[in-house]
C-alpha cells in the first residue's frame, strides 16, 4: 500500500531542495570571480545575475517550506532527483545569458551533461567563450562528480537524520564513516587534495608545452576537473587534440582512471589498506573488461590499417578506449573519425566499454564494475551449483573492501540495475534510429549519454532533433542517479495527484 | 623568314616561361576542418590550404610551433609549423576580448601523422596573415544591470525574512 502525501512532505522536500539550490547559487560566485580576474565584465555580470536569481529561488524555497522535520527515505530520493533538475535549470542561466546557447533547452542539456559528468555539449562557438564560462562548465562537472547533494551536505545541511539517505539517492551509497557530514567532508578532502596536485601537474605540463604561464594553471585545473570527475569537457572544441601533447594525455589518463575508482577504495588505500587494490572485485572486473575491449579495438584498427605503427595505435586507440571505459569522454581524435575510420567493430567495442563503465560510488557512470563482477560471479556460482552434488552447499563470494557472501538478493539487485541501464541505452538508440541515424551510431551516442561518458560520433549537435535532446537529458539524469531516486520522484508525483483527488472526494 | 624564326623563338621561350609559372602558381584547394576530416583518406599526404583564426595558444616546441586554427562553429585544425618555415609575427590570438589573426596556411595534410603519433594535422610550408586580429567589444547591457539590481533587492528582502529570529519565522 502506498502512503498518502501530506503538505509536510512537500515542506521537507522544498526546504532541502532550497538548501541545495543555495549551494548552487554560492558556487556561481567562483566563475564570477574568474571573470572579474580576467576583466570579462559582461560575463561577470551574467554570473552575478545568475547567482542572485539562484540564491533567490533557493532562499524562497527554504523560507516558504521551512521545517524542522528530517527527511525520510521517500523525501530523500525525491530531494536528490529534484535537486538535480532545479540545479540543471538554474545553472543554465549563465549559458543562455552568454549568447553561446542556441536555446534554453541546449543550455539545460549542457548543464545536465556537466553535472552528470557526461561531457556532451551543444554550446555554440566554444572556442570563443569567456574564462568565467569555461570555469563554470568545468566546475559543474567537478561538483557533479562528487555530487551536488554531497556539496550541500558539507556546508549547509549538516548531519540530519535523513542526510545519508539523500546521499544514497545521489548514488553515493558507501558509508565510509558513521557521521554523514564526515563522509561528505572526506569525499571533498580527497577530491580537493587531488585537485591541488592535479592542477599543478597538468599546469606544469601545459606550461612546458608552450601555453602561457598564467593560463597554464587554468588549463591544468580545467583538465584535472574534467578528468577526475570523469567528465570529458575541455576548454576548446578540439578537446585533448588542442594540446598536441602525449604528456598531457597520459597525466589526464592517470587522473581519470583514479577518478573512476570507488571512493571507498580510495579511502581504504588512504587508510593503509593497499592490498585492496589487488583484491577488489571492481579492479579485477575493470582490468578484464579493459583488456577484452582494447583487444577488440586493436583488432578493428589493425584490420582496417587505421594507424601506421603501434605507438600511434596505442596513443589513440587506448586513450579513446580507456576514456570511454572510465566514462570520461576526453578525446584525442575527431568525432567523425569514429564513424569513418574506426568502423563498426571499433565503435561497438568502445560502446561496450562505455556501457560497462566505471566503479560504483565513483564519479563515473555505466553498469559499474562491481555489478559486472557480482553478476559474473553469480553466474559462475550457479554453474558450480549445477555441477556439484545435490546435497552440497555452494556459496559464492566476492571481495569488495571485505569478503562478502554472494546472496541471490545481491545478484538480483545488480541485475535489475543493469537491465534498467540496457533499457535506457536501447530507448535512446531507437529514438536516434527513428530520426534516421545508423544503428551503430545511434547506439554509440545513446550509450555515451546514458553511461555519462560523453564521447560523440557526431550526432550531438545543436541542430539535432529536440526530442533526441530531451531523451539524452533524461538518459544522463537517470544514468547518473542510478534510477532509484528518479523512479521514486515519479511515484511521489503520481501519489501526490492521487492524494489530491482523495482529499477532494472527502471534501 | 629570319624575323619569323626570331618571333617564333621568342614566343616559344615566353610559353616555356609562362606555362610552368602558371602551373606552380595554382593555389592548393582551401579546405575546411570538416572537409578534411570527412575525406581524410582522399586528402592524406596532399598539399592543401587552410584558413582560420589563431586560437589562444601558440605552442613553441623544439622542432617547431603548434597552432590551432578555428574555421567555424566548434571546428578547428591543428597546424604544425616546422622550425625551417618562416612564420609571420602573429600579434593577436583569440581570447574573450580579442579576435585572433586570421591566417592562410599551405601545407601537407596528414590523416594520421607518423611524426606526431597518429595525430590528424597539417604540416605548414607557408603561413600568411590574411586579416589582422582586432579587439572585440563585449558591451554591458543596461537592461541586465537593471535586472541584477532588481534581483539583489529581492534577495536582500528574502534574506532578511529568512534570517529573522527563528521565533518570528516559525510563528506562521
Amino acid at each position: 500500500m502506498v502512503r498518502r502525501v501530506w503538505r509536510e512532505d512537500f515542506r521537507i522536500i522544498g526546504y532541502y531542495t532550497g538548501l541545495v539550490t543555495i549551494g548552487v547559487g554560492l558556487l556561481m560566485l567562483v566563475p564570477m570571480v574568474t571573470s572579474l580576474v580576467f576583466r570579462e565584465w559582461a560575463s561577470a555580470l551574467d554570473f552575478a545575475i545568475s547567482a542572485a536569481l539562484t540564491l533567490l529561488v533557493g532562499y524562497v524555497l527554504a523560507l516558504v517550506s521551512h521545517t524542522k522535520n528530517t527527511p525520510g527515505l521517500t523525501h530523500a530520493m525525491v530531494i536528490a532527483a529534484g535537486s538535480w533538475l532545479v540545479a540543471m535549470v538554474l545553472s543554465g542561466v549563465p549559458y543562455l545569458l552568454s549568447g553561446h546557447a542556441a536555446s534554453f533547452l541546449d543550455a539545460c542539456f549542457d548543464t545536465m551533461s556537466g553535472y552528470t559528468t557526461t561531457g556532451l555539449f551543444l554550446l555554440q562557438d566554444l572556442d570563443h567563450i569567456s574564462q568565467g564560462l569555461n570555469m563554470w562548465r568545468h566546475l559543474l562537472t567537478y561538483v557533479g562528480g562528487q555530487g551536488i547533494v554531497v556539496l550541500a551536505l558539507t556546508f549547509l545541511i549538516g548531519s540530519t537524520g535523513g542526510a545519508f539517505k539523500i546521499m544514497v539517492g545521489e548514488g553515493k551509497e558507501e558509508k565510509l564513516e558513521p557521521n554523514v557530514r564526515h563522509i561528505a567532508i572526506l569525499i571533498w578532502r580527497i577530491s580537493l587534495i587531488y585537485l591541488g596536485v592535479g592542477t599543478v601537474v597538468l599546469g606544469v605540463i601545459a606550461m612546458a608545452n608552450g601555453i602561457k604561464p598564467y593560463l597554464a594553471l587554468f588549463h591544468g585545473a580545467y583538465i584535472f576537473m574534467s578528468a577526475w570527475s570523469t567528465g570529458g569537457f575541455a576548454p576548446y572544441s578540439q578537446n585533448m587534440l588542442y594540446y598536441h601533447s602525449s604528456a598531457m594525455e597520459i597525466a589526464s589518463m592517470v587522473f581519470f582512471i583514479l577518478g573512476s575508482f570507488n571512493f571507498a577504495l580510495h579511502y581504504a588505500v588512504w587508510s593503509g589498506n593497499r592490498r585492496e587494490i589487488l583484491r577488489n572485485v571492481e579492479i579485477v572486473s575493470f582490468t578484464i573488461t579493459v583488456l577484452t575491449t582494447f583487444s577488440l579495438v586493436c583488432l578493428a584498427l589493425m584490420q582496417r590499417g587505421v594507424y601506421p605503427n603501434a605507438v600511434a595505435l596505442f596513443r589513440r586507440g587506448f586513450f579513446q578506449l580507456i576514456s570511454g571505459h572510465t566514462t570520461t569522454g576526453q578525446s584525442n581524435i575527431y568525432a567523425q573519425t569514429f564513424v569513418l575510420e574506426w568502423g563498426p567493430l571499433g565503435m561497438l567495442a568502445t560502446t561496450i566499454a562505455m556501457a560497462i563503465g566505471a566503479s560504483a560510488a565513483s564519479t563515473g557512470g555505466g553498469f559499474k564494475g562491481l555489478r559486472m563482477g557480482i553478476i559474473v560471479k553469480g553466474i559462475a556460482t550457479d554453474i558450480r551449483k549445477l555441477l556439484s552434488p545435490e546435497r552440497a552447499v555452494v556459496t559464492g563470494h566476492y571481495h569488495h573492501l571485505h569478503d562478502n557472501i554472494l546472496s541471490d538478493g545481491v545478484v538480483k539487485g545488480a541485475a535489475v540495475i543493469v537491465v534498467l541501464y540496457v533499457l535506457i541505452y536501447v530507448v535512446g538508440a531507437v529514438v536516434g534510429m527513428a530520426y534516421g541515424y545508423p544503428m551503430v551510431n545511434a547506439l554509440f551516442e545513446s550509450v555515451s549519454a546514458g553511461s555519462n561518458t560523453g564521447l560523440s560520433c557526431g550526432i550531438t549537435q545543436a541542430s539535432m532533433p529536440t526530442l533526441l535532446k530531451i531523451v539524452y537529458i533524461l538518459e544522463m539524469w537517470m544514468g547518473r542517479l542510478e534510477f532509484l531516486s528518479v523512479f521514486t520522484m515519479f511515484g511521489f508525483i503520481a501519489t501526490s495527484f492521487r492524494s489530491m483527488r482523495l482529499r477532494k472526494v472527502v471534501a | 623568314m629570319k624575323r619569323l624564326c626570331v618571333v617564333l623563338t621568342i614566343m616559344a621561350l615566353a610559353a616555356l616561361i609562362v606555362v610552368p609559372v602558371s602551373a606552380n602558381a595554382e593555389q592548393p584547394p582551401v579546405l575546411s576542418t570538416n572537409e578534411l576530416v570527412e575525406n581524410s583518406y582522399k586528402w592524406d599526404g596532399e598539399t592543401v590550404s587552410f584558413k582560420g583564426e589563431v586560437l589562444q595558444d601558440l605552442m613553441v616546441r623544439t622542432d617547431g610551433t603548434w597552432m590551432n586554427l578555428s574555421d567555424g562553429n566548434n571546428t578547428a585544425m591543428g597546424v604544425f609549423v616546422p622550425k625551417d618555415v618562416t612564420m609571420p609575427a602573429i600579434l593577436r590570438t583569440e581570447d574573450y576580448r580579442t579576435v585572433g589573426d586570421v591566417v592562410l596556411i599551405t601545407g601537407v595534410f596528414h590523416r594520421v601523422c607518423v611524426q606526431h603519433e597518429g595525430e590528424t594535422d597539417i604540416h605548414a610550408t607557408s603561413v600568411t596573415i590574411v586579416t589582422p586580429g582586432s579587439t572585440k567589444s563585449n558591451p554591458i547591457h543596461l537592461d541586465r544591470v537593471v535586472l541584477f539590481v532588481a534581483l539583489v533587492g529581492l534577495l536582500v528582502l528574502v534574506l532578511w525574512l529568512y534570517y529573522r529570529k527563528p521565533t518570528d519565522r516559525t510563528r506562521h
